[in-house]
């Protein structure tokens, strides 16, 4: 049957399950917009900006594990997705982009709001169309969603010319999908198995760093059936918290620069250290020469260009990590290591993470936030400390319900990102903690929220500061603080202006009512926490240091147990060298 | 591990955007390319890329796994010198005096090249070789007013 290339679109998203879109209209997506009127059953929500609408669909994606999906005009429309969709490729998030372009004939003729999107967007996606033939428009929308969301996941551009929006074609959507070349990641080689099995029950002080890979591939109970089985501890990197219950026995959290000690000092005593489904980023192992200096590496991973990218490990498994981990599974006995995990234990008491008492604190209101919302809440951060101390403090119970940028690490994302997570799975309460410096950055979307009635809870952080870029100048720029004190306007007047629920509070003893007033409230809320300004995330290990080169919190008393706990020098805030 | 070139050879499906891909890819990160030639091949609808790429073994093998992710690309491989044949085609314009033409034919000869097309001022000369030897001869014909080299990169099969 003929239909348009507009229709072939809104027949797409039905085929593939999406509700919800965020978009953006303009000039060249106009017979898009006419023929959505005719397709209730897809949602689409206006947005104030189209970064945004690029952030909501990753939201959206996050929050549920499918496709999220934004729509913008060409031009400006177009490269306002920019920002979103380098945000998505570096966490591998599931993402479809249709953005609309001039005719096709007027393309290379610089024509009104013309831009080469697919030119512009080559490194930031996974991979990336322009449309000029209408027969093709069924095979490539469904190529796009498959390349999306499989394998490992990641952003997919389709550039549609306006005539091609008109045009008309009988070409069906094809059936199956299949592109010479590219094959998803199934279960792994056995020998790579079996060597992994090996080092596995040879090791004596053995940890493994879980990260998002596990949340994309759903290995969460293979996960937690290898960890418990082999009594093996499990780390996390930023983006994998969620992959087992923070509050496990076995769960030591994150590591890294701003991680908890336990998992950094276990990682550098580590026998053997097996990274599953983690990029060894320079923001988890620190210098790499001093990284699990004691440890052979394992690397489980379904991307083969990431092994031995960072680091030169001895042994992987390259497959998908469901397939790999039930394979492991299947050849693992019960172990139990009873000295290691006391070592751990000791580690845990003596460099806890410690909230001051007695301050109004940014830890302060985050480990209230914890308590109030029992780490069952979807919480999504923005970028800067309060995003570390979110993945210190809160003890998510649940899998996908932590949603932060951590590849690009973009301010702007967390507002956004709630959104489009609360647009999923309404039944949830979502929670958006966020920087009074990264919050204007998107805070036009209030009255997207106050329009489409998305309620969620915004917990602004405000402490005066770019307080992270102004940590790194008191540290690495003897206190020099340039252009990082930030003003804010008044946030209950803008929220009035916005209608949006709104509570102020700067006193400890407010702090749990105002968070349960937030979430009893039906509609959007703005909880602003007026905080201490020059509050410290630690730990720490400085830019290009060695993981060894842990500095503590000054706060922590050197306690005796510290003593015991031994084998490591720590140092105190004032030692930071890079 | 030691740096030197490597061939690489890369079948792509070919589409809006797929060389831009590929060549966006060695710039971004940072492999670095010392040339590279596409044409058609035996599939139609494909082509079969050629690059140079200097690097250690590590460089290579990051380089090929990158490639390989690229939706475009059907395979890659690293072609060992022993195991194929590389060559190299270059365009030569020489412009001699009268009394350097002869020396200039001696030399044509001597390597084995052509001379497709010659006018009263101007000989160009064509060699298919291996890089060695094009260079070899490149440098015998400079003293004799070289004024344009056109060279396509090297070209490999498998063997
Ligand atoms: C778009 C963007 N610009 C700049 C930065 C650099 N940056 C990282 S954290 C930060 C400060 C964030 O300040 P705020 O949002 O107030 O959060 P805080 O650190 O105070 O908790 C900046 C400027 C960034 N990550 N993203
Ligand atoms: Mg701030």
């Amino acid at each position: 049957m003929n239909r348009s290339g507009a229709k072939i679109v809104m027949e797409a998203l039905v085929r593939e399950g999406v509700d919800t879109i965020f978009g953006y209209p303009g000039g060249v997506v106009l017979p898009l917009y006419d023929e959505m009127l005719n397709w209730p059953q897809v949602r689409h929500v206006l947005v104030r900006h189209e970064q945004c609408a690029a952030h909501m669909a990753d939201g959206y994606a996050r929050a549920t594990g499918n496709v999220g999906v934004c729509l913008a005009t060409s031009g400006p429309g177009a490269t306002n997705l920019v920002t979103g969709i380098a945000t998505a490729i570096m966490d591998g998030i599931p993402m479809v982009a249709i953005t609309g372009n001039v005719n096709s004939w007027a393309i290379g003729k610089d024509a009104f709001q013309e831009t080469d999107i697919q030119g512009i967007t080559i490194p930031i996606t996974k991979h990336n169309y322009l449309v000029t033939n209408i027969d093709e428009l069924p095979q490539v929308l469904a190529e796009a969603f498959y390349l999306a969301n499989t394998g490992r996941k990641g952003p997919v551009l389709v550039d549609i010319p306006k005539d091609v929006f008109t045009a008309t074609t009988s070409a069906p959507f094809p059936t199956t999908i299949s592109r010479r070349g590219y094959t998803v990641p199934g279960a792994p080689p056995k020998d790579q198995i079996e060597e992994a099995v090996r080092l596995i029950k040879g090791a004596k002080r053995p940890v493994m760093i879980a990260g998002a890979g596990v949340l994309h591939s759903g290995a969460m109970e293979e996960l937690r059936y290898f960890a418990e089985t082999t009594k093996i501890p499990v780390i996390n990197s930023l983006l994998g918290l969620g992959s087992i219950p923070r509050d496990h026995e076995l769960s030591l959290g994150m590591m890294g620069m701003h991680g908890e000690a336990t998992g950094t000092l276990a990682v550098q005593e580590a026998d053997l250290v097996l990274g599953i489904g983690i990029r060894f980023d320079d923001r988890l192992t620190g210098n790499t020469s001093g990284f699990a200096p004691k440890a052979k590496i394992v690397h489980f991973d379904l991307d083969p260009s990431e092994i031995g990218k960072t680091v030169t490990p001895v042994a992987w498994v390259v497959g998908d990590l469901k397939a790999s981990l039930s394979a492991v599974n299947k050849l693992i006995e019960p172990q139990d290591r009873p000295e290691w995990l006391a070592q751990i234990k000791k580690w845990q008491s003596a460099y806890p993470l410690i909230v001051p008492q007695g301050r109004f604190l940014s830890r302060t209101v985050l480990k209230a936030l914890n308590d109030h919302t029992k780490g069952e809440a979807i919480v999504a951060t923005d970028v800067g400390q309060h995003q570390m101390w979110t993945a210190q403090f809160y003890r998510m119970k649940k899998p996908l319900s932590f949603l932060s940028s951590g590849g690009l690490g973009t301010m702007g994302y967390g507002f956004p990102a709630a959104m489009g997570a609360k647009f999923a799975r309404p039944d949830e309460e979502v929670w958006a903690v966020v920087g009074d410096g990264g919050f204007q950055m998107t805070l036009q979307e209030l009255q997207t929220a106050v329009e489409y009635n998305c309620n969620v809870k915004i917990c602004l952080l405000n402490n005066g500061f770019l307080g992270m870029v102004r940590q790194w100048q008191e540290l690495f720029y003897d206190n020099r603080h340039s252009h990082v004190a930030m003003g804010s306007p008044d946030f209950g007047k803008l929220a009035d202006a916005y209608g949006v629920q709104f509570y102020r509070c700067s006193r400890m003893e407010d702090i749990a009512d105002t968070l349960k007033g937030a979430s009893e409230h039906d509609g959007p809320v703005l909880c602003e926490f007026v905080v201490e300004m020059e509050e410290n995330v630690f730990p720490m290990v400085g830019p290009g240091a060695s993981n060894s080169a842990l500095v503590m919190d000054p706060d922590l008393e050197p306690s005796e147990a510290a003593h015991k706990a031994g084998a490591f020098e720590t140092t105190h805030a004032g030692a930071l060298h890079v | 591990m030691s740096t030197h070139q490597h061939t690489i050879t890369a079948l792509v499906q070919n589409e809006a955007g797929t060389i831009n891909r590929l060549v966006s890819l060695f710039r971004r990160r940072g492999f670095s390319l010392a040339s590279f030639n596409a044409g058609d091949c035996e599939d139609p609808g494909y082509s079969r890329l050629t690059f140079i790429v200097n690097g250690d073994d590590a460089v290579v093998s990051q380089c090929l796994k990158q490639l390989n992710k690229l939706i475009d690309v059907i395979e890659c491989e690293d072609l060992e010198p022993e195991h194929s044949v590389q060559r190299e085609l270059a365009l030569i314009r020489v412009e001699p005096t009268s009394e350097q033409r002869a020396a200039v034919h001696g030399i044509v000869s001597e390597f084995m090249a052509r001379t497709p097309r010659t006018t009263a001022t101007t000989i160009v000369v064509e060699q298919v070789s291996d890089v060695a030897s094009l260079e070899r001869l490149i440098a015998a014909l400079m003293p004799y007013n070289v004024t344009e080299i056109v060279r396509t990169g090297t070209v490999a099969i498998k063997v």
